[in-house]
């Protein structure tokens, strides 16, 4: 245990200190925020504004990052050859690739604590009042689920380029079926029910019944979609890791 | 002591006499026998046997793609093997693999450092994985860096080192917890004479520290300036195995001469044949190779052949045994090939 506090000090540490990925996950994100809701304000009302969508939309998006950044952290050529030194080293495997999941969990979740600060203090976002908690742990679950994610998928792929192509294309499609972008309801039930297999439909849904319906039902089924897939992916990640694949 | 002297055109003497093969255990501190392994359908490393014994640099000697990393990559625990068995200290290392790597420093082929980090950050990270802590954690990077000498660089980051300090930090970070046995995979690929000396130089220091030392390189040169034993290994398969003087004893029954020649009409190879004591000779352009028994002094008689056919003789070699013409000799191929 002592030896995966050390990986993990080492991983966040790396994490911290890259300056394009600070700006991927702070910068980046209050733009995209700022830019869609000033872009899109005309067509919302002031009960519900554009920032409060986009501010809860985008935020989903966004967290879709955190499956890259693991993947980076986990393959990424500046980090691949220590973390080879870790392979011959006394320590257990599992440490190795739990370590960068559970870095990227700690770094996206202060990240996106202070995105959601900034934007709640200059726009006002409504991050559901008295029920901000409960929308503060989804959204922590489903950080932790795409940390999981992007470890996950090197660890099929055991390449970092081929991870990088893949996971682009799952999170588009996660976004585009979670209805982050634009609503899916008026294309048929078809479609609905297959953006059911996007974990954002879950997580945005369960958010904005809470937040606008103060409605919680969707609330426990979407955490636990959360846990069992997060599970899956350390799992796989724990039966497909091979420390060879870095020498 | 050993003393080589190569060829005319490259000389150079080696000399070995700091290798105290006294120091040398005749135990087997580890024993390989019928490795294997296969990526896809190549077979890599076809069932090998091999020991190594305490206190002595083992190297392996082999073209690229020999096998030789992978033989070293199963050896420290990190690649396993279709079939075969490795014990070490006369226990198999798979029953207890996290107590066995705790015996071993790694220096990889490729640089394995934090760029970004200073040079004793790395060296504490590195060590601290092997249960050093404390007083005994900053005792084992000092020494790392000393011995390295990068003490006084210890603070700056590694990317402003140059290629030859960060091969030696990959070594700092090997030995930080003084290990039993150091495995080290082309330690000098790619650096400047200075520091592959210093580097050499160390691992002789080391070895005299009572470390065992598994060295692989593809230059011979290194093998015959640190070697005490040697391990010859082409297409996965050990060729030739022993002490360099050994291996050279078997094939030095020859002299070979390399003549530089201008002529207007090729020389007569049978001519060359009918002096007494030449065993081959072969004329590529301007190059002549002649390789004559080395007990009959035939030198003489081939310049008079040679001059006696009009070829202008711009310049002579000789050569006894080196290890590259013992991999030619066992493989019919050269060792830069």
């Amino acid at each position: 245990m002592d030896n995966f506090k050390k990986i993990l000090g080492m991983d966040l540490f790396n994490l911290f200190t890259n300056p394009m990925w600070l700006a991927y996950a702070i910068v980046f994100p209050l733009v995209l925020v700022l830019v869609m809701g000033f872009l899109t304000s005309a067509s919302y009302g002031s009960t519900v504004t554009s920032y409060d969508y986009y501010g809860i939309a985008m935020m989903i998006y966004i967290i879709f990052n955190a499956a890259t950044f693991s993947a980076n952290g986990f393959m990424e050529e500046r980090v691949k050859n220590p973390n080879m030194r870790l392979v011959y080293s006394p320590v257990k495997p599992f440490f190795i690739h739990f370590s960068k999941v559970l870095a990227t969990f700690v770094f996206c979740s202060v990240t996106f604590t202070l995105v959601g600060a900034v934007l709640y203090l200059v726009v006002g976002v409504n991050y559901g009042g008295g029920y901000f908690g409960l929308i503060y742990l989804l959204m922590l679950l489903a950080i932790f689920f795409f940390s999981a994610l992007g470890v996950m998928v090197c660890c099929v792929l055991r390449s970092e380029n081929s991870t990088n192509q893949l996971l682009s294309i799952i999170l588009t499609l996660f976004g585009v079926l979670g209805g982050l972008f634009f609503p899916l309801d008026g294309f048929g039930k078809a479609i609905s029910a297959i953006s059911w297999m996007s974990p954002a439909k879950w997580i945005f849904s369960a958010c904005m019944q809470i937040i606008y319906n103060r409605d919680i039902s969707m609330y426990l089924p979407a955490c636990g979609v959360m846990v069992m897939l997060s599970a899956a992916a350390v799992g796989i990640s724990a039966k497909l890791f091979k420390g060879e694949d870095y020498i | 002591m050993s003393t080589l002297t190569m060829n005319a055109g490259n000389s150079n003497t080696v000399n070995n006499s700091s290798i105290n093969a006294s120091t040398i255990g005749s135990s087997a501190m580890m024993e390989v026998t019928g490795l294997r392994k296969r990526f896809r359908d190549k077979e890599v490393i076809c069932g090998i046997d091999f020991q190594v014994l305490q206190g002595e640099i083992l190297c392996f000697l082999g073209p690229n793609g020999a096998g030789k990393s992978t033989t070293i990559n199963i050896i420290t625990g990190a690649l396993r093997c279709e079939s075969g068995n490795i014990s070490y200290c006369g226990a198999d290392i798979y029953r207890n693999l996290t107590a066995y790597k705790k015996n071993l420093g790694i220096v990889p082929q490729d640089l394995a450092l934090y760029e970004d980090l200073p040079a004793l950050t790395n060296v504490r990270f590195f060590a601290s994985l092997y249960g050093l802590k404390g007083r005994q954690l900053d005792e084992g990077c000092r020494y790392a860096l000393e011995f390295t000498g990068l003490m006084d660089r210890a603070k700056d980051k590694v990317s402003t080192f140059s290629g030859g300090m960060k091969r030696r930090l990959n070594i700092a970070c090997a030995i930080a917890h003084r290990p039993r046995q150091l495995i080290m995979d082309e330690p000098t690929v790619g650096i400047d004479p200075q520091s592959r000396n210093h580097i050499l130089e160390g691992v002789r220091r080391l070895r005299d520290e009572g470390m065992t030392i598994l060295y692989t390189t593809h230059y011979m040169e290194e093998v015959e300036e640190i070697a005490t034993r040697i391990i010859i290994m082409d297409e996965g398969r050990i060729i030739a195995e022993g002490t360099k003087e050994a291996l050279k004893a078997g094939i030095d029954k020859e002299r070979h001469y390399e003549i530089d020649a201008s002529y207007d009409e090729c020389p007569d190879a049978a001519l060359l044949y009918q002096i007494g004591g030449i065993n081959e000779v072969a004329i590529n352009g301007s190059r002549i190779a002649i390789a004559a028994a080395k007990e009959t002094e035939t030198l003489d008689k081939i310049i008079t052949t040679l001059i006696a056919g009009s070829v202008r003789i711009n310049a002579i070699a000789s050569r006894t045994a080196n290890l590259e013409t013992v991999f030619l000799h066992l493989t019919g191929k050269s060792l830069r090939d």
